[in-house]
């Protein structure tokens, strides 16, 4: 990036409720077994979408066979354009980063056409399994008039979507850009966690569910933060090389930056060699739970909300890249 | 163009249903060739309609055999793409590895390594645990990315975007934007999609997919014909591209993109969003639709598509000489998160040989169009070519492409 960008509005949608107060409540949370294995039970916190506050979105015309991540998305995105009513939305784009997306009806969609017959698959179901259809509802519902790209990733394109905006903005593409980070949750991800042993070691993060969201501009005195920097593209393949890549991000910032402690599940003990040497903010507070790309997110709106008056925030991609950002209050 | 930065390309590289390589894709597109035949790489039985277009899977003998075994079928399909791209554009080394220890890529595809997805989602139903582990891990785009990056020898930052079928002419616009803005001075941009069970029957249970041959722009188009490939460019900055001595190939002149909230799966009828991106495309460019010698149309063969799309150009070209109008779907088939890099690769063949591929299978074409399809054997005659491309959940992208 070129120049600082700005943090103007934020939002969320998390168990704990909605907006940035709700990540610092108790979250409701149960035990979910495993598929392959109902012995094995995993923490989980989702949302009730048919609860208040969530649930002013679910008799929207096209929002009612939406995914959950859709809903998620429009309710962090909506709190946005609530707090900031006075901005051009048609010079607004949207990045969308998704780590698992539509997971819950491709799994539906796809379950329907292996125990029905192929010639059963549901076409409500199918347009609703693609990646951007979550922020095409979003869009359309807002009446966000700019450009949108849905980026997928492992959690650490939550740092790619940041750079994209930065781009769109230094480029005048746009005046504004939402980047917003969503998941949801389906039971089989627990698998999934576990099949590639993504929950780590005790005590383990549980899964979680929801979105965040920041609006972005070309920075402002009337800004929450800065982003002063975005750093992304430390790849890695194994985990001995996710820990070389995680040294060599943390040496791009000044060492006397604090960092963010955000390692919730396996790259917890991988983190923990390169942040030795660094101090610690714990500004993002004591990860209990991972919900990925939505997690990426609500980390950045804590920093940016807490009293650090500068602070690095890295982004440990799951299984392939990592980044971080600098933000400056 | 208004940018400081020049947008070149200095280097392609393709894999599709016509050949394993630029070479036998294009030479059999200009020829006025097509594929169809029954699918066999992935179940269909039961579907409505069977048939689509299989990739010409190259070899990848220069891989290890225990290499090729992990990879998704995606993954197959992009390497040799983008191996193809980079030894065109000059920068790989004599051991196959790219000369840029960090290269920057911009990316696009909508199902990943899908296969390996439907077979860990088989074996959890079924209580297996037996190699679930390498079919999740091997499963998710950003994979792919690794793939590449392992086997073509380079790290750095890696987008990928996912705006189901304009996805491709997306990730070579953003490529296109780094350069400009100064983000990057090289970047590797490309798109990949490999046939899977999920978009298949998907596709099928919307009655989109033609049951004989796809026909685009007809009166008589029944629906679209799956198909799968890879396309990757090399794209710099021409300053960049001067430096090190590369040869340029085309440059990238003018990207729109707009997103149409007419209908999660069909687009507006009137054909505005898409106006909208090939004019801003234009003013991107500081150029006029007359000085546009042809187009790759995103035709994809179904009613809804083709009309709206139909619609904008009219709108767009009143008044001017008629672009030479293709949509290579018709013979490859539409390959989705890919089709907008393959398409942008056929519009830089044209510019670079002033071959224009013919339309075929289409023989009733509709009013708005009637007189613009490409006939056989016939020659660009205008440096400048647009490509555009439409997709689900109404992403809508267009590229200008320019002759070196």
């Amino acid at each position: 990036m070129r120049d600082p960008i700005s943090i103007l509005a934020v939002g969320v949608s998390c168990p704990g409720g909605t907006g940035p107060a709700a990540l610092e409540a108790q979250w409701p949370s149960r035990r979910v077994s495993q598929i392959t294995n109902p012995a094995i039970t995993r923490e989980v916190a989702t949302i009730d979408l048919a609860a208040e506050p969530f649930n002013r979105w679910r008799m929207r015309p096209r929002l009612r066979r939406a995914s959950p991540l859709s809903h998620h998305l429009i309710e962090a995105v909506a709190q946005i354009l609530e707090a900031r009513p006075d901005i051009d939305l048609s010079r607004v784009g949207l990045v969308g980063s998704f780590f698992i997306g539509c997971l819950v009806y491709s799994v539906r969609f796809y379950k329907g056409l292996t125990t029905d017959g192929r010639r059963f698959a549901s076409p409500i179901l199918f347009p609703e399994t693609v990646v951007n259809t979550p922020l095409s509802h979003v869009v359309s519902e807002l009446k966000i008039g700019g450009p949108v790209y849905s980026q997928t990733g492992d959690t650490s394109c939550w740092s790619t979507a940041l750079r994209t905006a930065a781009l769109w903005l230094a480029n005048d593409d746009v005046e504004h850009v939402i980047v917003a980070g969503g998941e949801e949750f389906d039971p089989v991800f627990l698998d999934v966690m576990h099949s590639a042993r993504w929950f780590g070691s005790r005590p383990e993060a549980g899964v979680s569910e929801g979105a965040g969201a920041v609006l972005l501009g070309k920075k402002s005195s009337q800004a929450l933060a800065h982003i002063t920097r975005i750093v992304d593209g430390f790849a890695f393949r194994n985990r001995a090389q996710a820990a070389k890549a995680a040294d060599s991000l943390l040496a791009e910032f000044d060492p006397v930056i604090p960092v963010a402690d955000t390692a919730a599940n396996w790259t917890r003990r991988l983190a923990a060699k390169p942040l030795s040497g660094r101090m610690l903010s714990n500004c993002c507070g004591v990860p209990k739970f991972e919900a990925f790309t939505a997690t990426c997110a609500w980390n950045t709106i804590r920093a940016v909300h807490s009293a650090e008056p500068r602070v690095v925030v890295p982004f440990l991609g799951l299984s392939q890249q990592m980044g971080a950002i600098e933000i400056f209050r | 163009m208004k940018s400081s930065n020049e947008v070149v390309v200095t280097g392609w590289g393709c894999v599709s249903p016509l050949g394993g390589n630029t070479e036998s894709t294009w030479s059999r597109l200009v020829a006025g060739e097509g594929v169809r035949a029954p699918i066999t790489c992935i179940p269909v039985e039961g579907c409505r309609v069977t048939d689509g277009a299989e990739a010409v899977m190259p070899d990848l003998d220069w891989l290890p055999k225990k290499s090729i075994s992990r990879l998704s079928r995606a993954a197959r399909l992009a390497l040799p793409a983008a191996q193809e791209a980079m030894a065109d554009a000059g920068i790989l080394d004599t051991n196959g590895r790219s000369i840029f220890p960090r290269l920057e890529m911009s990316l696009s595809t909508t199902a990943n390594g899908m296969e390996l997805g439907e077979e860990f989602l088989k074996g959890v139903w079924a209580g297996s645990f037996r190699h679930q582990t390498s079919r999740v891990s091997r499963y998710p785009a950003h994979q792919q990315v690794a793939d590449l990056q392992q086997n073509l020898g380079f790290t750095g930052p890696a987008m990928v975007v996912s705006n189901a079928c304009a996805s491709g002419a997306n990730a070579i616009g953003h490529a296109a934007d780094l350069v400009r803005g100064g983000f990057a001075d090289i970047v590797l941009a490309g798109g990949f999609e490999a046939l899977c069970e999920l978009v298949y029957c998907g596709f099928d249970c919307l009655q989109a997919l033609a049951p004989d041959q796809c026909r685009p722009f007809d009166t008589n188009r029944r629906g679209l014909m799956l198909g799968e490939g890879a396309a990757f460019l090399v794209i710099e900055s021409a300053v960049h591209a001067a430096a090190r001595g590369a040869k340029v190939k085309g440059r990238i002149v003018g990207y729109g993109h707009a997103t149409d909230t007419h209908h999660i799966t069909q687009p507006d009828p009137t054909g505005a969003p898409l106006e909208t991106c090939i004019r801003r495309a234009l003013v991107q460019a500081s150029l006029q639709p007359a000085d546009i010698g042809h187009i790759n149309a995103h035709g994809t063969g179904t009613p809804f598509n083709d009309s709206a799309e139909a619609a904008a150009f009219a709108r767009v070209f009143t008044g001017n000489p008629a672009p030479r109008l293709v949509s290579t779907k018709a013979a490859i088939g539409h390959t989705l998160g890919a089709a907008g890099t393959l398409e942008a690769v056929f519009s830089l063949l044209a510019l670079e040989t002033r071959r224009i591929p013919p339309q075929i299978h289409t023989s009733d074409p509709i009013p708005e169009v009637a007189g613009w399809l490409a006939r056989p054997g016939e020659v660009l005659e205008k440096p400048v070519v647009l490509s555009v491309n439409l997709g689900f959940g109404g992403s809508n992208a267009a590229l200008l492409l320019a002759a070196a």
